[in-house]
């Protein structure tokens, strides 16, 4: 057979892209369920470890807040709460989750995760001993939201509560972290004033109204990394 | 069979397309930096490149040769969009470690370069061995790449801590230039002036 003819090599074409086609779509629709619940799995784990709560049963554990559209924060039942956070490093895309103290003010831990930061200098941004270093710091500064700031050379003895030492090689990925947890906070100022030491109110009133308890969607939708 | 088995074992070492063909170099930058990536990518491009080569065996007769190139590039990349997809399945951690990299087997040139030179030539079997021979060639350099850099750079092995902290309590540091792309491209040019002193045959005179 002539298989130099065009009509053959369109034909040939056709058929190659219908049959690759329908086994990468059938392929797809058949791992997409294992996909997702590997993901959710992940969002959740991450926001239980940001609390330290590992062992616990997400389900029982952490109510989703919904603040407006496109901000929500989990609210653990002891009254801590998780707020997810992203921004840029040096390569791509970080993320991570800040859990906050029921002061809504002194840091109870963090997770971080990264795309392609480089391994061994910004990469360390997701380790367990980067993430350590938050533990017990404060976001606000005699009232004042400030965030948590990586110093290069080390935290400042003067500022100790609000900075924490950056990572050495890793300094854009180290600005790029300062820079999340200072504007992906921002939005949630006005909750964490309210509901912070300051204010008597107690725990987990109005804003708790109509969150339905954490639905897989919807934790899905606040993982601004795909 | 013995023939058969010299497609398997022969891009080990004196076909290895990595030191001996210089293929597939600019992703042997890239994922060499810990030992775990290193390993899986190694995995994944054997099965990419056995299995394309494999298809493109059986398909050769019919392939039109005006747009052999295009049906090659179609079934290497519907295998790496497989493999992905099976990582992100059965083992998200991997799948995650090796983000980017997975996409980037369809550039590697030692899958189309094998399809092109080998498989559109030669029996089904005999391609499928000489892809999974090509691949884990590939993985060799690729491992021991990864072994020295990341002992070297960060001082863990597959991610345990291998150098002993009182080390670095006595003044060692890890070497920092090993974490960046070009002491790859020094340590696999090391290997392959190590590879060539040992097989004369191959030296250039």
């Amino acid at each position: 057979m002539n298989t130099n003819k065009n009509s053959y090599i369109i034909t040939y074409a056709s058929i190659m892209v219908v049959v690759v086609a329908s086994v990468l779509s059938l392929t797809a629709l058949a791992l997409k369920p294992r996909q997702d619940a590997n993901k959710l799995n992940e969002t959740r784990l991450s926001i239980l470890s940001s609390l330290g709560a590992t062992d616990e049963n997400y389900e029982d554990f952490i109510t989703e807040v919904d603040l407006d559209a496109e901000h929500k924060l989990f609210q653990a039942v002891d009254g801590r709460v998780v707020i997810p956070v992203s921004g840029s490093g040096l390569w791509g895309p970080i993320w991570g989750y800040v859990a906050l103290e029921k002061d809504m003010d002194t840091v109870a831990g963090v997770v971080m995760d990264h795309t392609g930061e480089t391994p061994g200098l910004g990469a360390e941004i997701a380790t367990q001993k980067h993430w350590s270093q938050y533990v017990g710091k404060k976001v606000f500064k005699e009232g004042e939201f400030v965030g948590v700031t990586l110093r290069k050379g080390g935290a400042t003895p003067a500022n100790i509560d609000h900075e924490v030492d950056a990572i050495s090689g890793g300094t854009k990925t180290s600005d790029g972290v300062t820079a999340m947890l200072k504007h992906s906070l921002q939005p949630y100022l006005p909750y964490l004033v309210s509901h912070g030491a300051a204010s008597s109110e107690p725990r987990g009133g109005a804003c708790l109204g109509g969150a339905a308890p954490a639905a897989a969607e919807n934790i899905e939708s606040v993982r601004i990394h795909e | 069979m013995n023939k058969n088995l010299r497609y398997l074992t022969g891009p080990f070492s004196k076909e290895n397309p990595v030191i001996v063909q210089i293929l597939g170099i600019c992703s042997a930058l890239a994922v060499t930096v810990q030992l775990k990536p290193a390993v899986v990518m190694a995995l994944s491009v054997a099965v990419v490149t056995g299995f394309s080569s494999l298809i493109m065996s059986v398909l050769r007769k019919g392939v039109p040769s005006r747009i052999r190139i295009i049906v090659q590039l179609v079934v290497i990349a519907t295998m790496v969009i497989l493999v992905d997809q099976f990582l992100k399945a059965f083992v998200y951690d991997v799948s995650k470690q090796l983000s980017v990299y997975v996409g980037l087997i369809i550039t590697n040139c030692i899958v189309m370069g094998r399809v092109e030179a080998f498989a559109l030539a030669n029996k089904p079997w005999a391609s499928f061995l000489d892809g999974v021979g090509n691949g884990f060639g590939y993985g060799i350099i690729l491992v021991i790449t990864a072994f020295v850099r990341e002992l070297t750079g960060s001082g863990t092995l597959y991610g345990y801590r291998i150098i002993p902290e009182s080390w670095y309590e006595h003044g060692y540091a890890n070497n920092g230039l090993m974490l960046f792309p070009p002491m790859a491209l020094i340590i696999v040019g090391c290997i392959i002036w190590a590879h060539r002193s040992w097989n004369k045959e191959l030296q250039e005179k």
